[in-house]
């Protein structure tokens, strides 16, 4: 933790790990929404292409994120996303929670979201939507 | 070496105009449009997505800024620098070839649309594999959990091959083929054997790959080796034509993904003409003639944003492929010099009510089709979603026999040509491109772009700032930034047979136990002997395709000798 500033203790970023998990090598969006999150102030890592979800839960320990993104456009999400959460969770990692976004039907996202992962934001979600969530939902802001 | 630059173009660009024309121009903005438009706020940026001004009017005054000269910038179709077009009758004589990307599940299940595809009309087949066969690995790998048949066919071995055209012979189509970017001598060889099975002589039909490792590193993420002996490898497949099949197109270099990454189709267009030329080079220095080579390559361009930029954009590429062809590869035969392209048919696809991508990838495959494209694919309006299901399969090959037969679209060759606004955008475009070229040039070259992380900056920025002009409404989108909708993904896209996946690993086992494992060990061995000592490597491969040696077990070879490639975290 920083030393505090101006008589006020400096609050923690907001720290994301955007992953892609998986041999999908689209990874644009996920590019981009690194981009929009650290230009929005945050603290982004990024896990580079085909991690497993192992390589993605060891990274966000060490990197002691909040949230880790997680970009899937090749249809994988109803086996990889369940994983990572159970992956976290075996890791004592409860209290990271979990992003998804890419090209997911809707009839897939109540069953993520029942598995543990917190928001789905399809391909096309205007940036400042996926801040505004993060600023939210993160509970030490 | 130099970048050739087109003689010229741009001289005159900053001086005054003085003609006739230009002043009535200057005089009608002044006085006609000008005070029409005071007070009008501009509804949206009035820029192409590669960054020129659009003007309101263009005129003959242009032409005389891009110092315009018919018979040295256009001539006439089939003929140097084929600005007009790469054959001599184009659409009249010689049809684009309407062609289908496809595949899902297992050969089985898969075979069964590739016959539904040619009973209506396709012509060409390009087989799409799923992200395990195109990262070399088989479906029983651990990397292939929750992948195998999922964004195309599973392929492990030529067992598979055999099922998926069964029922249809290599020759019964114009050409058949696949992407295999990072595995291009495998699935060279695969289509090589498959010809053998069929009793069909190589010389009978025609196969066309993707096999441009190099944009994978830049754009499209399925690379496996280092740059520099994937391509390396990406040519040996090109070589092997040369010798056995100089009919096949084994290599279509990419501005498609690299475009659709952010680079613009200008970069884009720079930075696949400079892969281009490494493979080009690489194969030279093997001692092979530019005459020999050049034909055997296709270009891919892309534009998807701006229908007379992607007009444009092609000529431009037909023109700077033929003067770097004759003035400084020293080729002189017209095949080395006429540029043949493929492209795929996009707009800019929308999550939201995807019926409406029906019109959006027609107008932006019209606009290919206008630039005079040989080979023409269309996406499906669910494309962005999932593998199109045969529905919208059907639609877009429908839409392609539209545009390839009514309206009178094909009808005159290079129907905009002369244009004040396409003559422009070409002129323009090809100065992009060049500059773009000149660019990567002085970094090294094209591997150069990939090590320096050039070709990665270029792209992020791009998709950042096309992010950023979505957001802002610069750039509208209907659905997405006007009458906004909630993106969705119905539940009606396209699902894979859940039972093809065990399908698969019981067929992979199958052939596993049954294949002559001597015939295999000893095909592995010259793999290995033929990769370590720096031959061409598909003779080997072949021989190992022909044994049934799996997709995965020749890629392991490579992995062992070249190592893997480092994914970069930049962003």
């Amino acid at each position: 933790m920083s030393p505090p500033t101006n008589g006020q203790p400096q609050r923690r970023k907001i720290r994301v790990l955007i992953a892609k998990v998986g041999l999908d090598g689209h990874d644009v969006g996920a590019r981009v929404v690194a981009r929009g999150l650290l230009d929005a102030g945050m603290e982004v890592i990024y896990t580079g292409l085909r991690r497993t979800n192992e390589d993605v839960v060891r990274a966000a320990i060490e990197e002691d994120v909040d949230w880790v993104g997680v970009s899937i456009l090749s249809g994988a999400h109803r086996v990889l996303l369940p994983r990572l959460r159970k992956l976290l969770d075996e890791s004592g990692a409860n209290d990271i929670r979990i992003l998804a976004g890419g090209i997911i039907p809707q009839e897939d996202i109540p069953e993520l979201q029942a598995c543990g992962v917190d928001k789905i934001f399809l391909s096309g979600t205007p940036i400042a939507e996926i801040v505004d969530y993060l600023v939210k939902e993160t509970k030490h802001v | 070496m130099n970048v050739i630059k087109p003689p010229g173009t741009f001289a005159s660009a900053q001086t005054e105009p003085t003609s006739d024309v230009a002043l009535e121009s200057m005089r009608w903005k002044k006085e006609t449009l000008d005070p029409a438009a005071a007070g009008i706020k501009d509804r949206k940026k009035f820029v192409t997505d590669t960054g020129l001004p659009v003007e309101p009017l263009y005129t003959p005054a242009h032409l005389e800024q891009i110092n315009f000269d018919y018979l040295r910038d256009l001539g006439f179709p089939g003929e140097y620098p084929f600005t007009r077009g790469d054959r001599p009758g184009m659409n009249r004589t010689d049809p684009f070839v309407i062609s289908a990307y496809s595949g899902f599940g297992d050969a089985e299940a898969c075979n069964r649309r590739f016959r539904k595809l040619v009973e209506i009309g396709t012509e060409q087949i390009l087989v799409a594999l799923d992200l395990p066969t195109q990262c070399g690995y088989d479906s029983d790998h651990e990397m292939a959990t929750a992948e195998v048949g999922n964004v195309g066919v599973a392929i492990d071995t030529l067992a598979d091959m055999e099922i998926l055209f069964d029922g249809i012979p290599a020759d019964s189509i114009k050409r058949i083929g696949t992407l295999g970017n990072s595995i291009g001598p495998i699935v060279l060889a695969l289509y090589a054997a498959l010809g053998e099975k069929q009793g069909i002589a190589w010389s009978r039909y025609t196969v066309n790959l993707q096999n441009d490792p190099l944009k994978e590193y830049i754009a499209r993420g399925t690379q496996i080796l280092p740059p520099a002996p994937a391509a390396k490898l990406a040519t040996d497949a090109v070589a092997w034509c040369v010798e056995h099949a100089p009919n096949w197109s084994p290599m279509t270099v990419c501005v498609n993904h690299i475009n659709a990454g952010g680079a613009g189709s200008s970069m884009g267009t720079a930075i696949a003409l400079s892969n281009a030329r490494h493979y080009i080079n690489l194969l030279l220095a093997q001692g092979y003639t530019i005459d020999q080579v050049a034909p055997l390559l296709h270009m891919f361009p892309d534009e998807r944003h701006d229908f007379f930029v992607s007009v444009a954009n092609l000529r431009a590429l037909r023109r700077i492929w033929a003067r770097m062809m004759k003035e400084q590869y020293g080729a002189t035969k017209p095949e080395a010099m006429a540029c043949r392209t493929t492209v795929y048919g996009h707009g800019q696809e929308a999550l939201a009510e995807p019926l409406n991508n029906i019109p959006r990838t027609a107008f932006g495959t019209l606009a290919y089709v206008l630039g005079g494209a040989s080979y023409v694919y269309l996406a499906g309006y669910d494309e962005a979603v999932s593998t199109p299901n045969e529905n919208s399969a059907r639609v877009a090959l429908r839409t392609l026999q539209i545009l390839a037969n009514e309206h009178g679209f094909t009808d005159a060759i290079d129907p905009l040509g002369g244009s004040y606004y396409v003559e422009t955008l070409t002129a323009q475009g090809e100065r992009q491109i060049l500059d773009g070229m000149a660019q990567i040039e002085q970094i090294g070259g094209a591997l150069a772009a990939i090590s320096t992380g050039f070709a990665r900056r270029v792209m992020t920025e791009g998709a950042v700032r096309r992010q950023r002009a979505i957001d802002s409404g610069d750039r509208p989108w209907v659905t997405v930034n006007k009458w906004p909708e909630k993106p969705d993904v119905p539940n009606t896209a396209f699902r894979g047979d859940a039972q093809a996946e065990t399908r698969q690993m019981a067929r992979l086992a199958r052939v596993k136990s049954t294949r002559d494992q001597k015939r295999v060990k000893t095909a592995l061995a010259e793999v290995e002997r033929a990769t370590a000592e720096d031959r061409n490597v598909v003779p080997s491969v072949l021989e190992a395709v022909r044994a049934y040696v799996t997709v995965g077990e020749i890629v392991d070879i490579w992995r062992r000798q070249f190592g893997a490639f480092v994914p970069s975290t930049d962003f």
